[in-house]
């Protein structure tokens, strides 16, 4: 004798409060679809940060150029992608570490803008280059703001 | 020549035999499964309170080793960024993949009423799985050999391996299912089938992802879209799959409409392949696929309502159970979270809600609730109801049972509670453009709160697997009906 134990149903049918349920949400995700299509996504790394003279805003240009996304949202590491609280007392990853030897001052700077000649050559590990992107002060800012990074 | 009993000394007694932990056969698989699954559990609970205790104090704890080898030196980390992809990895691969097979393996052929086609296959998928996996989560310390992307980080000898464990445990399950004569299984095979297929699909492209050369912004799209299709697709279906099994079994009712469970898998199969496109957001992404994905997200509310409302259908007339320890309460509970995060899932899908959490721990903490409340705790209703077949022994006191419940519940609602509020604290201190220093101030008492939450469900993981070890070990023997065998099918 073979065990065949089937779970049994009470009933093959919907039950109308199934189908009212399911009409309704649907309608409101409808709704919601067709309200939400203005516009476009936000980035998810290095887009430019408009900058309109007010004094700059560390935070806000971290955010707005994605740096969150790679770094986690305390900017302290995720997967691959190192923790930026360490900034103060130099470079973390290996292959920047001559940099942190030859420019002890301006290394940060000239790895997160990414075109001089002294970086260019160097692996990324994905990182884009934001000296396109962001202007020397908002560079220089999002450094400030993260060598105060505990 | 009658012998006296009272004559015969210990030495003329036949020794005691002790069956093995995991039988030869039949469910030697889910067996196999079920106990890798937790040990996986308690290291996998052991790895995340290190990492919270690295995301509180992570000068302190991190940890740089340069091992000398043959061929050069060898660096080990043990930051942050590493034990916390260990983490996830050993709670997303280790327990609940290995949980969920073991659910496919136990309940298919006792749905289909046959003995799982080439068990040891199966059986092999296990073992090729776990080895897999230990030499993953061991790369993930070694940066020279570890790959890029969250829960995508093993190397590809790695990803080959875990790849191969997956076909073959798709091969058996397959083979069970297309050979039975049950033409139209029940609705926990739906889910089984879509759920292992997916995985299956999603792991594939996963390891063949670096041939295709994506952009940095186009590999984290791609990685943000894995994770979320293995949430919605591959623990979401084999935890309702779990626990559309689990509660007819524990209550002894029939199930409230098939009806009703077969509409909401075809909602839940369409809109939880569509939901992860909302991972996708970037400027190169049109906003209309990203908003596809929103509502699919948003939308994904119904089936999950229709599965907790089809369950709670069935246990009416047996709700007195759930006060007793046993695999009801952990499944109601399950039940409960799975309705909490379509929820949360949904307002998190809202324009407004999604510009104040985006980049914080809001989505880490639905995430923990999906992994840790809807799944783990579906996976421990089902040990509840499957080890005493398995082992064919009875589970001891009812203390530990309580006990394992209560720490589980109360350490995955404190945890995730922790992520969520935490997260809509640092999105308004963001808006509100605070210092540094006030963010991670603020934040440290969410991760403190999270570091409870995630010792209690550690200290949940190792009273269940302390009981089934009592239960092994000590429990009295019990008969339960297994697949194929000419025995009763009480209790089965």
């Amino acid at each position: 004798m073979t065990v065949h134990t089937p779970i049994e149903s009470r009933t093959r049918g919907i039950p109308a409060w199934g189908l009212a349920l399911t009409g309704s949400v649907f309608l409101a995700g409808a709704v919601l679809f067709a309200t939400n299509l203005g516009g476009e996504n936000p980035p998810i790394i290095g887009t430019p940060v408009p900058s309109g003279g007010a004094p700059l805003d560390a935070v806000g240009i971290i955010r707005a150029a994605g740096c969150q996304a790679c770094h986690g949202p305390d900017l302290a590491g995720t997967g691959d992608f190192p923790s930026l609280h360490g900034v103060k007392d130099g470079p973390v990853s290996e292959n920047l570490q001559q940099l942190g030897t030859d420019h002890p001052d301006d290394w940060a700077i000239l790895w997160i803008a990414g075109t001089d000649p002294l970086v260019v050559g160097l692996d990324r590990g994905g990182m884009p280059a934001f000296g396109d992107t962001l202007s020397p002060e908002e560079i220089a800012a999002v450094v400030e703001h993260l060598k105060s990074l505990p | 020549m009658a012998v006296n009993p009272k004559k015969l000394r210990p030495y003329d007694q036949a020794p005691r035999v002790r069956a093995p932990i995991i039988p030869a056969a039949p469910d030697n698989a889910a067996t196999a499964f079920l106990v890798a699954g937790l040990v996986w559990f308690m290291l996998a609970t052991g790895i995340g309170v290190l990492w919270v205790a690295m995301r509180l104090f992570p000068e302190q704890l991190a940890l740089n080793l340069k091992m000398p080898m043959l061929n050069g030196v060898i660096t080990v980390e043990f930051d942050q960024t590493s034990v916390g992809s260990g983490f996830w990895n050993s709670l997303l691969y280790g327990w609940l993949a290995n949980a969920g097979l073991g659910a496919i393996f136990f309940i298919t052929p006792r749905l289909l009423g046959r003995r799982l086609v080439a068990e040891p296959i199966a059986m092999l998928s296990a073992v090729v799985w776990n080895i897999g996996l230990l030499a993953g989560l061991t790369a993930i310390y070694v940066p020279q050999v570890a790959a890029s992307g969250s829960l995508m980080e093993y190397p590809l000898p790695v990803d080959g391996v875990l790849l191969l464990a997956l076909l073959l445990a798709n091969d058996s399950f397959w083979r069970t299912l297309l050979t039975a004569r049950d033409r139209s299984p029940y609705v926990s095979i739906w889910y089984f089938g879509a759920a292992l297929a997916a995985f299956t699909g999603l792991y594939g492209l996963a390891t063949l992802a670096p041939l295709f050369n994506l952009s940095a912004a186009g590999d984290a799209l791609a990685n943000g879209f894995y994770a979320r299709a293995l949430e919605t697709l591959w623990v979401t279906g084999l935890a309702v799959g779990t626990l559309y099994y689990v509660i007819p079994r524990a209550t002894g009712n029939p199930l409230y409409s098939s009806g009703l469970a077969i509409m909401a898998w075809v909602l839940w199969l369409g809109l939880a392949t569509l939901a992860p496109l909302d991972a996708l957001v970037d400027t190169s992404v049109p906003l209309v696929i990203t908003q596809i994905g929103n509502v699919a997200t948003f939308l994904l509310v119904v089936p999950a309502f229709l599965v907790v409302a089809n369950l709670f259908q069935t246990i009416n007339g047996r709700w007195t159970l759930i006060l007793s320890p046993g695999t009801l309460p952990f499944a109601v509970v399950a039940l409960t979270f799975l309705a909490a995060t379509a929820m949360l899932g949904a307002i998190g899908s809202l324009g407004s809600v999604q510009a104040l959490v985006r980049g914080t721990d809001w989505g880490v903490g639905v995430r923990l609730w999906v992994f840790f409340g809807t799944a783990s705790l579906a996976f421990l209703a089902l040990a509840d109801h499957a080890f005493p077949r398995l082992l064919r022994r009875d589970w001891g006191g009812a203390l530990l049972a309580e006990a394992s419940l209560w720490a589980a519940f109360a350490g995955t609602a404190l945890a995730g509670l922790a992520l969520i509020a935490g997260g809509i604290v640092h999105g308004s201190l963001l808006t509100q453009a605070a210092a540094a220093d006030e963010i991670t101030g603020t934040l440290f008492w969410f991760r403190l709160v999270l570091g409870g939450g995630v010792s209690l469900i550690g200290l949940a993981a190792i009273i269940v697997t302390l009981n089934v070890f009592l239960m092994y070990t000590s429990a009295r023997r019990a008969d339960y009906a297994l697949v194929g065998e000419a025995v009763p099918a009480a209790g089965h």
